[in-house]
């Protein structure tokens, strides 16, 4: 009777250990959390993971990778299989054992679909690949012109779109022949300055990406735009045949050339929505490309296609935004 | 001899086509500045989007006044007009230095037909509607009219117009969305919070949307909500600024037109009893010719084709274009904005605009002013400013306008970050002028200082059985070969309130062969021989 009342005064002991344990390491106590942990026994399932997940977050994914692995695999509880999938991966990418960090992640992703918190890690996860890459390409090949295009890139999506051309023109002076580079400045041109001077640079760079590659049928179509917002609509027709004729898979130039065809639209446009079938302007141009055709009924159909693709997404980052600027409830 | 002198300058330039527009503010006595938030930099949205300017003769002698709304740090003005060039400010003496606050829009007419144009005026905040008592003072009646609002809203263009034709005039307000600066987030809060890398001010994108009200006038001097009834309320996606109306579909109902800021543009087409359906996406005036949602800012509606039909124009945000809309008829628009020479300015944020003509040639021209949301832009030394110029394009005819601003004399090279603009021939001279207001600056008045020798006519319709500011009547002006129609509206522009007076230019034509009105009520009626370069006077026949 005694013996009995023992274990179970030792169970709750335990039991209580285990919970001031995950208690702590709830309040991101993980030092406390671990210490609490390291006393429960080595067979309480929810003890172990807890006590690997507070290792991992105090600094001890070499003590903890193998229980991490372990839980990850077998834990029947799906909150702390998660748990310890996501700390093995944080352990992963500090240790940078990146042939772990993407299984992980794959299972993960699988299994969580949508997850915040998983998603994160897989952001945290490419961003450091692609850190690693441009260390080791600034260090290794300072002197090519791909550290230049890259810089530009970079430019780019800051929108310091100036800076970005200066570094294309570099990457130019360095590899005149290389691919991409003088569209790639032309654009930065477009998005730099609305002035004419500048227009006209842009053609010209995207005509030298013509010239080293015939076939672009990006940069001949960039040229049709520029004419056309010159005011020169005649002019950019031939360009926009061009390309749509050099990739029979370009939507972009199909729309332009209804736009100046308003009697042929309809089969150029139909043949666009069918090349994408999510390009949004496509089905508005056909939308009233129909109702100019009075086929209202067609021009319904083409209008839910658009509305469905025009809606905003939906996720925790829209709703997120669509709450700012809300008071809080009381 | 130096008048002879000058006298014959003008008639030279005149002769040789040649147009000056020039910024006679400070001599008209505008010079108060009208404060709308931050120079460098701008903490929150509510800074960027006001304000307004409106003509409207409130004293009935026959000359445009002026009212200009202030953003927070200042008070909107009313300025008489003398009659000799110079305007005075008469705030005070007409009993509007009481509202303070962020106005943002206005708009007038006589919304209780006693003859005297009353005003409305938008806030973020609460609006104000003041009842012009016999043109010696104005009553804020906002309480009375049931106008108060049940919460902060911010209120942006509004416009009067009576849609269901029994001869009052009822209100329509835009709404941008919801703000409160506790909870908005700062500068560089969240991705949405940057322009080209700078830290700006949040919005409108992350911004909870609001919805458009409706009021109805109960014709005793109050309103009642109808936005839930109307189907106004319905469209609850968007962000509201400029609203203009008009019979857009040709059914002789009026239809409602609001410029949305990155969202699809709402086009409110009047079923009629009460209700109006959102046709927008249909109708080609939701989006760019793309497909894509721009950041509508003002709106103008003005026949520039010359076939009878409403067509519409937007001001849009930089890296996009404006947007120039021809009306098919039946409510259908094909946006023609490259066809008609209007693709190139990519560069300003446009505001307040609208059709007038200029050079009274009979084809409306297109006047538009500009000046960035962000004034942090200046710091990236590009050719995207927060001050900038205004643009006129002159119509061709044929659909075409061109781009004359370079040559269009010393006020349109004038730099400000301007916001609403309304057009009046404030002194009856023929020539149309454009009242601007500036954030942080006094206004610009831009007058022709070239007169043109081309003819005009000058009507100001006074309705009867129909509401008295004639808002929805048509009217419809032949002058030998010219054929020309516009809309007595209240609203446009941006937030602003033209003067309710319809001017036509009439070329070379001495006179008009006829003015054709079909007045709200349903009647019609036909002036003949009417003589031209004055402002006549119409008043609807009594049954």
């Amino acid at each position: 009777m005694r013996g009995i009342s023992l274990l179970v005064i030792a169970a709750t002991l335990a039991a209580q250990t285990t919970a001031d344990g995950v208690a702590a390491f709830g309040r991101g106590h993980y030092t406390e959390a671990r210490a609490i942990l390291e006393k429960a026994p080595a067979s309480d399932a929810t003890a172990q993971t807890f006590l690997a997940l507070s290792r991992a977050a105090t600094g001890g994914c070499d003590a903890a990778r193998n229980d991490l692995t372990d839980q990850f695999a077998h834990n029947p509880d799906a909150a702390q299989r998660r748990l310890a999938g996501i700390a093995l991966v944080q352990c992963g990418l500090a240790q940078n054992r990146m042939a772990e960090v993407w299984p992980a992640l794959d299972q993960l992703q699988k299994a969580y679909p949508g997850d915040a918190d998983v998603l994160y890690e897989v952001a945290k996860a490419h961003r450091k690949g692609w850190d690693d890459a441009v260390f080791q390409l600034y260090q290794k090949s300072p002197g090519s012109f791909r550290v230049n295009q890259l810089s530009g890139e970079i430019l780019e999506t800051e929108g310091r779109y100036a800076d970005a051309a200066a570094e294309y023109r570099k990457a130019i002076e360095k590899n005149p022949a290389a691919l991409n580079l003088h569209f790639r400045l032309g654009r930065s041109l477009l998005l730099q300055s609305h002035e004419a001077a500048n227009l006209k640079e842009a053609q010209k760079e995207f005509e030298a990406e013509l010239a080293l590659n015939p076939s672009d049928a990006v940069a001949e179509f960039e040229i049709g735009k520029i004419l056309q917002g010159e005011q020169k609509a005649a002019a950019a027709v031939p360009h926009f045949e061009k390309a749509a004729a050099l990739d029979p898979n370009f939507a972009e130039p199909l729309l332009e050339l209804a736009k100046t065809k308003p009697a042929g639209a309809i089969p150029l446009l139909e043949r666009a929505v069918k090349l994408q079938p999510d390009n949004q302007s496509a089905h508005y141009a056909l939308m009233l490309a129909y109702r100019n055709a009075g086929r209202t009924a067609d021009a319904q159909r083409e209008k839910a296609i658009f509305d469905k693709l025009n809606r905003p997404p939906e996720g925790e980052f829209t709703d997120f935004l669509k709450k700012l600027g809300e008071k809080p409830k009381q | 001899m130096r008048w002879a002198g000058l006298a014959g300058a003008v008639f030279l330039a005149a002769a040789a086509g040649r147009v000056e527009f020039r910024n006679v503010a400070a001599e008209a006595g505008l010079t108060a500045s009208f404060p709308n938030g931050g120079n460098q930099s701008k903490r929150f949205i509510v800074e960027t989007t006001g304000s307004g300017a409106a003509f409207l003769d409130y004293d009935n002698d026959g000359l445009p006044d002026i009212f200009l709304v202030s953003g927070e740090g200042g008070l909107s003005r009313l300025y008489h007009n003398d009659g000799n060039g110079r305007f005075t400010d008469v705030t005070a003496k007409m009993e509007l230095d009481r509202a303070t606050g962020w106005g943002q829009g206005v708009c007038a007419a006589d919304y209780d037909n006693d003859g005297y144009t009353d005003l409305f005026v938008t806030y973020w905040g609460q609006n104000h509607l003041y009842r012009n008592v016999r043109g010696e003072r104005f009553e804020d009646v906002t309480a009375r009219a049931g106008l108060r609002q049940d919460r902060v809203r911010y209120n942006t263009g509004c416009a009067f117009l009576d849609y269901d034709r029994d001869g009052h005039a009822d209100l329509f307000v835009a709404n941008y969305l919801k703000f409160d600066p506790a909870t908005t987030p700062q500068p560089g809060a969240n991705p949405l919070c940057f322009y080209r890398g700078l830290a700006v001010a949040c919005g409108p994108r992350g911004l909870p949307f609001d919805r458009n009200i409706l009021y109805h006038n109960n014709g005793d001097g109050t309103f009642t909500d109808v936005s839930e009834a109307s189907g106004v309320a319905a469209p609850d996606q968007n962000y509201s600024l400029g609203v203009v109306t008009g019979d857009f579909n040709g059914d002789g109902l009026t239809d409602i037109y609001v410029a949305c800021d990155r969202t699809p543009s709402l086009l409110y087409i009047n079923l009629g009893k009460g209700k109006f359906a959102e046709e927008a996406v249909l109708g080609g005036v939701a989006f760019d010719a793309d497909g894509r949602a721009m950041s509508g800012m003002g709106v103008a509606a003005g026949d520039y084709d010359g076939d009878g039909l409403p067509d519409l124009f937007r001001s849009n945000f930089s890296d996009e274009r404006e947007t120039l809309y021809r009306n098919r008829g039946g409510g259908e628009f094909d946006e023609v904005t490259a066809a008609a020479g209007l693709a190139r300015n990519t560069r300003y944020v446009g505001w307040g605009c609208g059709f007038f003509d200029f050079d009274n040639d009979g084809r409306p021209d297109l006047l538009l002013v500009n000046g960035h949301v962000f004034p942090e832009v200046d710091r990236l030394g590009i050719d995207i400013r927060f001050r900038d110029h205004a643009i006129l394009y002159r119509n061709l005819g044929g659909g075409k306008f061109e781009d004359i601003t370079a040559s269009a004399g010393p006020g349109l090279a004038e730099r400000q970050s301007a916001r609403g603009a309304a057009f009046a021939d404030y002194d009856n001279d023929g020539a149309v002028e454009v009242l601007i207001n500036n954030q942080n600056a006094p206004p610009t008045l831009l007058r022709q200082t070239a007169k043109t020798a081309n003819h005009w006519i000058t009507l100001k319709l006074t309705g009867t059985r129909s509401n008295r500011s004639a808002l929805g009547a048509k009217v419809r002006v032949v002058a030998g070969a010219l054929a020309q129609t516009d809309d007595v509206r209240s609203g446009g522009s941006y937030l602003s309130q033209n003067d309710l007076r319809l001017h036509f230019g009439l070329g070379a034509a001495a006179k008009v062969d006829r003015v054709e009105i079909e007045w709200p009520s349903g009647g019609r009626q036909v002036l003949l021989d009417v003589g031209a370069d004055r402002v006549v006077e119409v008043t609807e026949p009594r049954p």
